[in-house]
C-alpha cells in the first residue's frame, strides 16, 4: 500500500508537470486575449498524432521529432488566430471563443480520424517501454524524461515572459489590454504570437501524452476537460496558478485511484471543478480573478 | 521644433490664438454603432493647458481615443505640430510627442512601480536614453523612488495617479492628455495631482485635460473647450468659458444645480464638484 501511494505521487507530480505545461498555454491564451481555446485538447491529441508520424515513418526519435512538431504548431496557431481570432468583437470574445474554437476542433478531430482511424495507438521508444526501480516500485522513463521537458519548456516560456522585451508587452497585455496600447504595444501583434506560444506547447504535451497513454482522434475531450479545470482552478490568466493546480489534480486524482478506486479518480476532476466555482470562483491557486469587466 | 509655451498666454484679457499645436476639424467617429463624435472641431493652443468639459457620455473619452490613435476617425483630421495624426499607430503618435493618461487606472498591476515608469518608455530603442529619464522621472516623483520595488496594484488610488504621470514622462512628451485625473480622489490628493499637472505645464509641455469637476479644471486652465452629444458647444479661453452663463449653470454647479433634485446633468459622479476650495 504504501508504495502505491507513493507511486501515485510520484507519478501524479510527473504527469502534472506536462499538464502545467499544456495548462500553461491555455491560460496564458485567456489572459492576453480573453479567448478560451476548446481546440486546445485535440491539439495536444495532433501533436501526438505528428510525433507519431515522425517517429513510425520517417523514424525521428520523439524528442528530436520536436524540433519539427513545435514549430509547425505554433504555425497552425497563428494560422487559426488570423483566420478566426482576430475576427471576433472585442465585446463578446470570450463567448464566441469557445464556439469558435469548439468548431476549430471539430474540423481538426475529423480530419485525424480520417486518416489515423479509430484505433487506439501509443509512442513507442526504448524510455516508453523500460522502467527503473524507486521507492519501490517500477517508473517507466518516459515519465522522468516528459517532466524534465516540460519543466524545461516551462522555464523558457518564463525567460521569455519575464526576461524579454517581447515577455514585457506580453504580460502588459495580459494586466491591461487599454494601457498597453497607450505605451505602443502592438496587442494585435502580441495576441498572434501568444497565440501561437499558447499552442505550440501542446506539440511537446501531445508528445508526452501520446507515449504515456494509447490515444485515438476522439482523446481530445478528456484532455481539453482536464485543462480547463486546471485552468480554472488556478485561475483564468493565472500561469502561476495553473501549475500548482496540475499538480494538485494529477496526485488526487493519483491518490484516489488507489486508495479508493479508479472509477472515481476520473470523476474528481469534474467534482474539483464544481466545488471551486461554487466556493471560490476565481480559482484557488490564483489571486488574479478573470479579467474585471 | 515646438517646445517653449508661447509668451502671449500669460494673463487675463483677450486671448491672441497662436496657431494650434494640436488641431481637430472635423473629427467623426464611433465605435461601430453609430457615430460618438459628430464633428469636433477645436484647437488645442501650443504652451497652453486647455480642458475639455461635457456631460457624461459626450465623447470626451472618445476624443481623447481618436489623437491617440486608439480610435480611427471615420471623417475628419487630427493635426499635431501641421502633420495628420489620421492613420498613424498609437507608437508612431508616441513618437510625435503625444502622450496620454487614460481616465481608469491603467497600471499595470503585477509589475512593481519601477517595471510601470519603465514600461512608459517602451517605444524607445535607446536604454541608455530610457535609463536617464527614469532618473529623471524619479526625480520628480518621490513616491516612484519610494515605493519603486512594491507592486503596483498595492498603491492607493492617488500613488498610482501620480506613477502614471511618471510613466508618461519617459518619453519627455510634447503634449501630455489627461483623462479626468482628479477622478475618485480625495481633495488633498486632488491638489498634489493639479500641482503636478501645473508642474509638467511649467517644463513646457502643452496640457490637454478633461475634467468632470469643471470648475477647478477650467481655473487650472488657460482655454476650455464644451463638448456636448459629440460636438463642441463652446471654446474659448478658461475665463471665457467660465464666465459663459449658460455654462455656469450648466456645468460649473453653479446656483440652479445646487438643489437637492440632482438634475445635473454631470450625473451621478458630480460629487466632487466644487470639492476643491
Ligand atoms: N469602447 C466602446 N465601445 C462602444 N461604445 C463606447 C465605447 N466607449 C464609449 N462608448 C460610448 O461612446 C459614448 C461616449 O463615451 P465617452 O467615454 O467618450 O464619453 P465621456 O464624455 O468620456 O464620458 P465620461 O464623462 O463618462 O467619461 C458613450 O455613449 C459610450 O457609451
Ligand atoms: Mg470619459
Amino acid at each position: 500500500m504504501g508504495g502505491a501511494v507513493a507511486k501515485a505521487v510520484v507519478d501524479g507530480v510527473l504527469t502534472g508537470g506536462v499538464y502545467a505545461l499544456m495548462a500553461a498555454g491555455l491560460t496564458l491564451i485567456f489572459g492576453v486575449m480573453d479567448i478560451i481555446n476548446i481546440a486546445q485538447g485535440i491539439l495536444v491529441v495532433l501533436g501526438a498524432y505528428l510525433s507519431y508520424v515522425l517517429s513510425q515513418d520517417l523514424g525521428i526519435g520523439l524528442f528530436l521529432g520536436l524540433l519539427i512538431t513545435i514549430p509547425s504548431l505554433f504555425v497552425i496557431g497563428v494560422a487559426v488566430e488570423w483566420a478566426f481570432m482576430r475576427r471576433l468583437q472585442e465585446r463578446e470574445r470570450t463567448a464566441l471563443s469557445i464556439l469558435v474554437t469548439y468548431g476549430v476542433a471539430i474540423v481538426i478531430e475529423g480530419i485525424l480520424e480520417l486518416i489515423f482511424g479509430p484505433n487506439y495507438v501509443q509512442l513507442r521508444a526504448w524510455y516508453v517501454n523500460q522502467s527503473f526501480h524507486v521507492l519501490g516500485f517500477y517508473l517507466p522513463y518516459i515519465y522522468v524524461f516528459g517532466f524534465a521537458l516540460a519543466v524545461f519548456l516551462l522555464g523558457v516560456l518564463y525567460l521569455i515572459l519575464y526576461r524579454s522585451r517581447f515577455g514585457r508587452s506580453v504580460r502588459a497585455s495580459l494586466q491591461d489590454r487599454a494601457a498597453a496600447r497607450l505605451v505602443g504595444v502592438n496587442v494585435e501583434r502580441v495576441s498572434t504570437i501568444t497565440f501561437g506560444i499558447g499552442i505550440a506547447v501542446t506539440a511537446a504535451g501531445g508528445m508526452v501524452f501520446g507515449a504515456t497513454n494509447a490515444f485515438n482522434a476522439n482523446s481530445g475531450y478528456d484532455l481539453i476537460s482536464r485543462l480547463l479545470t486546471i485552468v480554472i482552478l488556478g485561475g483564468l490568466g493565472s500561469i502561476g496558478g495553473a501549475l500548482g493546480a496540475a499538480v494538485f489534480m494529477t496526485v488526487i486524482e493519483g491518490l484516489v485511484a488507489v486508495l479508493w478506486s479508479p472509477v472515481w479518480a476520473t470523476l474528481v476532476f469534474y467534482a474539483a471543478l464544481v466545488l471551486v466555482l461554487v466556493i471560490k470562483p476565481v480559482g484557488i491557486f490564483g489571486q488574479r480573478a478573470a479579467r474585471a469587466q | 521644433m515646438a517646445r517653449a509655451p508661447s509668451e502671449e498666454l500669460a494673463g487675463a484679457g483677450p486671448v491672441p490664438r497662436p496657431p494650434g499645436l494640436l488641431v481637430l476639424e472635423g473629427v467623426v467617429a464611433g465605435y461601430g454603432g453609430g457615430d460618438v463624435l459628430r464633428g469636433v472641431s477645436f484647437s488645442v493652443p501650443q504652451g497652453s493647458i486647455t480642458c475639455v468639459v461635457g456631460p457624461n457620455g459626450a465623447g470626451k473619452s472618445t476624443v481623447l481615443a481618436a489623437i491617440s490613435g486608439i480610435l480611427r476617425p471615420r471623417r475628419g483630421d487630427i493635426r499635431f505640430d501641421g502633420r495628420s495624426l489620421v492613420g498613424r499607430t498609437p507608437r508612431e503618435i508616441l513618437g510625435r510627442g503625444v502622450v496620454q493618461v487614460p481616465q481608469n487606472h491603467s497600471l499595470f498591476r503585477e509589475m512593481t512601480v519601477r517595471e510601470n515608469i519603465e514600461m512608459g518608455a517602451f517605444t524607445l530603442g535607446d536604454r541608455a536614453l530610457a535609463r536617464r529619464r527614469l532618473e529623471q522621472v524619479m526625480e520628480m516623483f518621490p513616491v516612484a523612488r519610494e515605493r519603486a520595488r512594491d507592486k503596483a496594484g498595492a498603491l492607493s488610488g492617488g500613488q498610482q495617479r501620480l506613477i502614471e504621470f511618471a510613466r508618461c514622462l519617459m518619453l519627455d512628451p510634447l503634449l501630455v492628455i489627461l483623462d479626468e485625473p482628479s477622478m475618485g480622489l480625495d481633495p488633498r490628493t486632488l491638489r498634489t495631482v493639479f500641482a503636478t499637472i501645473r508642474m509638467m505645464h511649467d517644463q513646457g509641455r502643452t496640457i490637454l485635460l478633461v475634467e468632470q469637476n469643471a470648475r477647478a479644471g477650467l481655473r487650472l486652465s488657460t482655454h476650455g473647450v464644451v463638448l456636448e452629444n459629440g460636438v463642441v458647444r463652446l471654446s474659448g479661453s478658461g475665463r471665457e468659458v467660465l464666465d459663459n452663463p449658460e455654462i455656469g449653470a450648466l456645468y460649473l454647479g453653479g446656483g440652479i444645480s445646487a438643489g437637492p433634485t440632482g438634475q445635473h446633468p454631470a450625473g451621478p459622479r458630480s460629487g466632487h464638484e466644487g470639492g476643491s476650495p
